[in-house]
């Protein structure tokens, strides 16, 4: 191997899941935090929905913290270059935290206005999580080893949590999407439907990532 | 599976036995009235019937609300805050409702108007000597600030203000300019001037230094030196009192100490009002909201020069008890027809029409959008799969308890005044007992509590079925459930993910087949082929392949489903869209694969409460003494938190697989609500 001591990867898997998706977290609950405060500054008793909202983003964070456990209790079994595709996967997917957050300061801004749109800003909020959990699926794929072709045991593992990860980015693009789904859907609930259409065309992406991640662990190359 | 069918019932009433009808419609609530305002401005209707305009007695209930709303708010004013604890949140009380009736809408002011007129008799003048003392309350405690700063000087306070030859005024100056303020007032004064400062105080915001001053000059200075004081910041008082400023202090302080007795006993007198007619008020409020409301309603009807012509919308299964209540109301002075829906379809009201069973997850549609009149209600379809998903989603014995216990205080507890909270209730109660069975499934008790603090492995046993993190007795390596694809079905996750994804797809087949049979019926074959035919193709092609083994069937129909993508692409916008069409495919893909959340955030959620018992079970190792007490705050902070979020993220993503996946199938929505013209009866029976 490359390294003297291969558990270096795994260390450096647990530091990225934990710290790249932390970074997404914080700064898409920062953006939702902000939104808050401007309601609070309204209306102090929004307190608890503010606090709704702003929980969104930060799953994000506890999935990257979450797949660094597991890396640390799977150090001395698990493949050295899974653990840390696994730590890329889960962190960068992480990073659609800042999505999310977008989405929930729109959503939390129209709810504050109106309550009766709380199930639908909350709906539409969520849909950027979707790229963080498929980061958190390949994570934890590659690290209890479901898959034992090559691809999930040797460099190759890399390419699937990069995959899934970067592709997880697309998260920001759905935020912004859904962001304008919540204002207009609280301008016109029946359009909720649609809105929806268009904010899940950005996960196609992710679904690309999701795809080449798995084909990549099956060890499946045309 | 579809709304309820509607009936339009047309009537045509004389105009003395409109009131009755009206009176008893709104009491029933069974039809929703339909606005005939637009249709008479047909020139044709026109001739005979002109559109009515509201009720005049609605203007006299106005005015009674307004007035009973002044006196609901005083009561609340100085009514004492009631405590809100978790006591009075988990039992409501709920109001006594009070019989009243009336049979017409003069009888119902009568008694609106006695008892407004009584609570005024006995309100009106306790409310305005409050008032009154309130304002006295404010001039005093103003009065007495400004004399405090004075209480060092030696003098009547009557003196200040324009005297004969002098002007002698108070007030508060920063201490940082009283030099600069003293010598330029000597100077402008030519030294006619006398200023004494008092004892310096700090000021409310904690850092000036300020000090109270008395200012005597000669009259004819008393304009320009005016100026010059706003100039430097001079604060005045605006006094009117006898006396030396301690005297008046002491004055002040014991008369405002009488003002605020009286205050007291004021609003003592208030509340024990409030008590007496707090009640009444809001029933009589209700009383005058109902008839607000029929006052209005006949401003959606048609009139001629004896008779008033009503038309609304019964489901059909009510239609017949409205004739009949129309019928009886008007005493027989009325005519009352009954038809099918002749309007456009999108302006029937949608009324869902589910057993109690499914009534609460109607919620859930509504809040996606009410179906079109006639489309498929979804809401029967939509519980099953959404408490399955939820369950396995959550997937913790002991959060299902949690979730149905609160499912339970919310359905019972805060959902007799609430019917939100109660719908709410419902269905996390259902939701909860499905993840209690996933959690006991999956050998999930609070995560892995039992390995970590009992040293009892669960999949070592044969209590649980599958290990969402790895092997059991029943799935592990050396026992594979079959190979798939050339993939060994041989541990917990893979077990999970298949049956994720086949759980998918079955959803998926669900919502194509609705659709497919709705744009067969609606449009025609070719479309529901193209729609929603093909990619069921492709689905039992798939069931085929995985059954057999056979790859060539999938690919043999995936061909053909990617060409007729396109074709269908060609067909809507030309060769742009064709190839947009072409990745129609991925489209399906995607819907399948957003299943894999099922697995993805079943072992979030196990993960996470493995998470936390490992912090729990270090700080019992690493921290002396304490260490105990600190694990056991651990894990209940910890297992709340997790609860909270995965039971709130299991609610949406289960939501969102229903919204974006299953509806994208077959449903659209957009119908309108059935409104019924109907009386509130939360004060009154």
């Amino acid at each position: 191997m490359v390294f003297e001591n291969p558990l270096l990867l795994g260390a450096i898997g647990a530091g990225l899941a934990v710290g790249i998706a932390g970074l997404g977290s914080g700064i898409g609950a920062g953006i939702t935090g902000a939104s808050g405060a401007g309601v609070l500054a309204e209306d102090p008793k929004q307190f608890s929905k503010v606090i709704v909202f702003q929980a969104l983003p930060q799953t994000q964070g506890l999935y990257g913290f979450l797949v660094a456990i597991l890396i640390l209790f799977v150090f001395k079994t698990a493949p050295e270059w899974a653990m840390l595709a696994a730590g890329a996967s889960v962190g960068l997917a992480g990073l659609s935290a800042i999505g999310q957050g977008i989405a929930a300061a729109a959503g939390l801004g129209a709810v504050s206005e109106d309550a009766s749109i709380f199930g639908r800003a909350m709906v539409f909020s969520v849909l950027p999580e979707t790229q963080a959990i498929y980061g958190l699926l390949v994570s934890i794929l590659l690290l209890v080893q479901v898959f034992t072709g090559p691809g999930a045991e040797t460099i190759a593992a890399i390419g699937a949590g990069l995959g899934v990860g970067f592709a997880g980015l697309s998260g920001i693009g759905q935020g912004i999407t859904a962001a304008g789904a919540i204002g207009a859907t609280a301008r016109d609930t029946s359009v909720m439907g649609r809105g929806l259409v268009l904010a899940v065309m950005s996960e196609t992406f992710a679904i690309f990532g999701l795809l080449i991640a798995i084909l990549i662990m099956l060890g499946i190359m045309f | 599976m579809r709304p309820a069918r509607m009936s339009k019932i047309r009537a045509v009433i004389l105009d003395e036995k409109v009131d009755a009808v009206v009176r008893q419609l709104h009491k029933s609530g069974l039809v929703e009235l339909y606005d005939l305002t637009t249709k008479l401005e047909d020139a044709e209707w026109k001739t005979i019937v002109k559109s009515s305009s509201s009720a005049e007695y609605g203007r006299n209930v106005a005015s009674h609300m307004i007035k009973v709303n002044k006196t609901l708010d005083l009561f609340s004013n100085v009514a004492d805050q009631e405590k809100v604890t978790l006591g009075t949140m988990l039992n409501p009380v709920l109001p006594t409702k009070k019989n009243v009736t009336f049979e017409s809408a003069e009888e119902a002011l009568n008694y609106v108007e006695n008892i407004v007129n009584s609570v005024e008799s006995e309100v009106s003048e306790p409310a305005a000597r409050l008032s009154e003392l309130e304002s006295k309350e404010t001039a005093l405690e103003n009065l007495k600030e400004n004399v405090s700063y004075l209480t060092d000087f030696d003098y009547d306070i009557k003196d200040l203000g324009m005297g004969e030859y002098t002007y002698v005024t108070a007030g508060i100056l920063n201490k940082a300019v009283f030099s600069e303020f003293e010598a330029d007032l000597d100077q402008l004064t030519e030294g006619c001037i006398s200023i004494a400062a008092g004892k310096t105080f700090i000021d409310e915001d904690g850092k000036t230094e300020k000090l109270p001053v008395v200012i005597a000059m000669l009259k004819d200075y008393a304009e320009v030196a005016g100026a010059e004081l706003r100039k430097h910041g001079f604060d005045r008082f605006d006094i009117n009192a006898e006396g030396t400023p301690s005297n008046v202090l002491n004055n002040t302080v014991s008369e405002l100490n009488s003002v605020k007795g009286e205050i007291k006993s004021t609003v003592d007198k208030l509340k024990a009002l409030g008590k007496k007619w707090n009640d009444e008020l809001l029933v009589t409020y209700e009383i005058l909201e109902n008839e607000k409301d029929r006052a209005e309603s006949y401003s959606s009807m048609g009139m001629t020069e004896r008779t008033y012509l009503i038309e609304a919308w019964a489901p059909k299964f009510d239609v017949n008890k409205a004739k009949e209540i129309i019928e009886s109301a008007s005493e027989g002075y009325a005519v009352v027809e009954i038809d099918e829906p002749d309007v456009d379809e999108s302006e029937i009201p949608v009324k869902l029409n589910n057993s109690k069973f499914f009534k609460p997850f109607e919620m859930l549609t509504e809040m996606y959008s009410m179906p079109k009149y006639n489309e498929i209600d979804p809401t029967v379809l939509l519980l099953p799969t959404f408490i399955l998903f939820y369950g396995i989603m959550l997937t913790d014995a002991f959060y299902g308890v949690l979730l149905t216990i609160a499912g339970l205080i919310l359905q019972h507890r805060i959902g007799k005044v609430s019917e939100g909270a109660y719908n709410l209730g419902y269905i996390l109660k259902l939701s909860g007992i499905v993840t209690i069975v996933a959690g006991i499934l999956t050998g999930s008790y609070l995560g892995d509590f039992a390995l970590q603090f009992l040293g009892f492995d669960i999949f070592q046993t044969a209590l649980a079925l599958v290990n969402p993190l790895g092997g059991s007795v029943y799935i592990s390596e050396a026992s594979p459930l079959f190979e798939f694809f050339g993939v060994s079905i041989n541990n917990g996750p893979i077990a999970i993910l298949l049956f994720s994804i086949i759980l998918g797809i079955a959803h998926l087949f669900v919502g194509m087949f609705l659709g497919f049979k709705d744009t067969l019926k609606n449009v025609g074959f070719l479309d529901a082929f193209l729609n929603q035919g093909m990619w069921m193709l492709l689905i039992l092609a798939i069931i085929f392949t995985s059954l057999t083994g056979n790859g060539m069937v999938t690919v043999g129909v995936l061909i053909p489903v990617m060409l007729l993508s396109m074709y269908k692409g060609f067909k809507n916008g030309g060769v742009l869209d064709a190839m947009l069409g072409a990745l129609d495919i991925t489209g399906f893909l995607g819907n399948v694969l957003s299943y894999a959340r099922l697995l993805a955030l079943c072992l979030s959620t196990g993960g996470l409460a493995m998470a936390v018992n490992i912090m729990a079970g270090l700080l019992d190792k690493s921290v002396p003494v304490v260490g105990v007490i600190l694990a056991v705050l651990m894990l209940i902070g910890g297992h709340a938190f997790n609860f909270s979020m995965n039971g709130l993220g299991s609610f949406i993503h289960s939501l969102r697989l229903h919204y974006v996946e299953f509806f994208g199938q077959f449903y659209e929505g957009g119908g309108k609500k059935f409104i019924p013209f109907k009386a509130k009866k939360e004060y009154t029976e």
